[in-house]
């Protein structure tokens, strides 16, 4: 069997070349792949939800019902519910969905705190950046798709935000959500369900296959003991089978966890909320868009001036604004940090103080911003909100600054390189 | 053989002449030009079918003059809101109604989602003199329900002021919906109504815009 496949696909010469193909072996590195677990975890629940979901809004009546008459995007989500595990499957999209966008987020910080973006690697973290903003937006085009009050209610607020965007805001929402999003709209759903069961998906795809693509051809980043060990050389393991057996396992400990969490914590009870109606309950926006949230609700509502009959307003500045700043400014860092070396081995946080406070005060901000996203719940005022989310994130740099130059200070001002073979041991070991 | 040889000397010796070079050049990239304009344009009047198309359907009319209000939730769901509905309301402390226009030709216009409406019997006498101006003598107030922030429809009360559950909006429903919290950029319009025939009747247009302010 193996000889007669042998001989017509050479399985040798491939596994000589490409399943022996070395994995630098570092922790940390699990978490690009749990973001790639976490999608095809996606695909895999997604394909049983879409053969049961019907995108429309046409009422129907039925016994899950009640016999009242739902809209039929709705009445699949009930269908769904009552099918053998369904809701259990319908938790873990959900679920599934939110550790994705965590572990591309962290895997991201690894990248920056390890200095691993560096020439050569700019066009990976610009791909990389694009699948992080791509997998957030895929997931927000799945809010409305269950067609619930509370899910109408929170994807109404991202048409707001995106109809805010200058000059073609109002459009670009009218496209994706096929005109104004209301209860009504019964063009709505069959828009939205393509654009995330189809098209995100496929742009995914072809980006997370660039990402993998430019990584096998530059080859990893390797923790710093490599270079000691084998200088030139990439130390670790074969893809094949010490590689493929550890994500085996991982993927196997990925899915029974994540699993475990969707039958524990049922996602997003529809029934609790009831179809759309006229009437709006409160809403909290996801985690990872809770900091953008926040920061809507601090920016003052006078802050607003028309140009050439476009709006700027307090929505502009949070909604819109600061986001793509903040993308734009990702997107600069291996620009900003541009060293004409290649970068082969990973660099220690506490050797480049500035880079990591600044990625510890950016941290600060997300987290101050996110805890503005409570501040009706929590009583708080704008003035101290401001000081949270602007001055704190910049304290908090700063300290931290402070800090690692005066524990790492000695270290920090040589060449890291030739000290360690130098010397060989102890900060890195 | 050697005819061949001549002949790629001949190429060699002699270039084609510059002035053709440039010319023959000018008409590619125009060529060019025009052609991948001709894809950018028709590639945007393709994706123009893309943005939906505005059907002019009754239900989706803007509220008018003459409409009754009726209830847009609930068991009574498109039947006419009635004074004593109102009263009843006040007296249960349901604070508010959320309604839908209807026309006189009973066309319930709940497709305009800035159709969505708010009335409330209060007391005229905690009303400003504008706000009292528009309400009904017996104190029917009716206010445009879509959050000027960002869209959601106002549906609580707190502390006696309306509340916009989304981001925390507060409206003054005394004072010409007058903001008192929230990131609210400006108060929601009044809509004028009067009480006809124990039915709540729209006496007038919104006194602005309704509907998010982005």
């Amino acid at each position: 069997m193996y000889q007669w496949l042998d001989d017509r696909l050479s399985i040798g010469k491939l596994y000589a070349k490409a399943f022996r193909k070395a994995f630098p072996v570092h922790h940390s590195f699990f978490l690009g792949e749990i973001t790639l677990f976490s999608f095809v975890t996606l695909v895999l629940t997604g394909i049983f939800l879409t053969l049961n979901y019907e995108p429309s809004i046409r009422p129907v009546s039925g016994s899950l019902s009640g016999g009242q008459e739902v809209p039929a995007a709705y009445y699949s989500i009930l269908y769904i519910d009552s099918l053998p595990f369904g809701a259990v499957i319908r938790s873990l999209h959900h679920w599934a969905a939110h550790i994705m966008i965590a572990a591309a987020f962290l895997h991201m910080l690894r990248i920056h705190l390890t200095g691993a973006y560096k020439n050569p690697r700019e066009l990976n973290w610009i791909v990389g950046v694009f699948l992080l903003v791509l997998a957030i937006i895929t997931a927000f085009t799945g809010y409305a798709l269950p067609f619930d009050n509370y899910a109408l209610t929170a994807t109404k607020i991202g048409y707001e935000i995106g109809a805010a965007a200058p000059w073609v805001g109002k459009l670009l929402s009218n496209i994706l959500f096929a005109g104004e999003l209301s209860p009504t709209n019964t063009q709505t759903i069959p828009r939205l369900f393509p654009i995330h069961v189809l098209w995100l998906p496929l742009a995914l795809m072809g980006l997370i296959g660039a990402h993998l693509a430019i990584m096998i051809k530059q080859k990893h980043t390797q923790p710093k003991y490599a270079e000691k060990v084998a200088p030139g050389k990439i130390v670790g393991v074969p893809l094949f089978p010490q590689q493929a057996a550890m994500m085996g396992i991982l993927f196997l400990v990925y899915i029974a966890v994540t699993t475990f969490i969707a039958g524990a914590f049922l996602a997003h009870p529809v029934q609790a909320f009831g179809p759309p109606t006229a009437n709006t309950p409160p809403v909290k926006p996801d985690w990872y868009f809770m900091w953008i949230y926040g920061i809507l609700q601090i920016i003052p509502a006078n802050w607003r001036f028309e140009f050439l009959g476009a709006t700027f307003g307090p929505q502009f500045w949070g909604g819109i604004l600061v986001p793509t700043v903040i993308i734009l400014g990702a997107l600069a860092i291996p620009f900003l940090d541009y060293s004409k070396e290649k970068q082969r081995y990973l660099e220690l946080p506490s050797q480049h103080p500035f880079r990591t406070s600044f990625v510890v005060g950016m941290l600060m901000f997300y987290i101050m911003s996110t805890l503005a996203g409570y501040k009706v719940d929590l009583g708080l005022s704008n003035g101290l909100l401001w000081v949270l989310v602007f001055i704190v994130p910049i304290v908090t740099g700063v300290v931290c600054y402070i800090i690692m130059k005066a524990i790492y200070g000695k270290d920090w001002n040589q060449e890291p390189e030739i000290k360690l073979i130098g010397k060989g041991s102890a900060a890195d070991d | 053989m050697a005819d061949h040889e001549a002949t790629a000397h001949h190429h060699e010796h002699h270039p084609e002449d510059p002035q053709a070079h440039a010319t023959r050049r000018a008409i590619l990239q125009a060529a060019i030009g025009v052609s991948a304009g001709a894809a950018v344009l028709s590639t945007l009047w393709v994706g123009a079918g893309l943005v939906p198309r505005e059907e002019k359907i009754p239900s989706k009319e803007p509220v008018a003059v003459g409409d009754t209000l009726v209830f847009a939730t609930g068991p009574k769901a498109d039947q006419e809101i009635t004074l004593d509905d109102l009263r009843a309301a006040q007296r249960e402390r349901i604070p508010f109604i959320i309604a839908f226009p209807k026309s006189p030709e009973n066309v319930v216009k709940k497709d305009l989602i800035t159709n969505t409406i708010m009335v409330i019997l209060a007391d005229p006498a905690k009303m400003s003199p504008e706000t009292r101006q528009y309400a009904s003598p017996e104190g029917v107030l009716a206010y445009s329900a879509v959050c000027k922030h960002l869209g959601c429809t106002v549906s609580q009360w707190q502390n006696d002021t309306w509340l916009c559950p989304c981001h925390g909006g507060r409206y003054d429903i005394y004072n010409q919906a007058k903001v008192v919290g929230g990131p609210v950029p400006a108060p929601v319009p009044q809509l004028p109504v009067k009480v006809e025939g124990g039915k709540v009747v729209v006496a007038g247009e919104f006194l602005g815009k309704p509907g998010a302010d982005v």
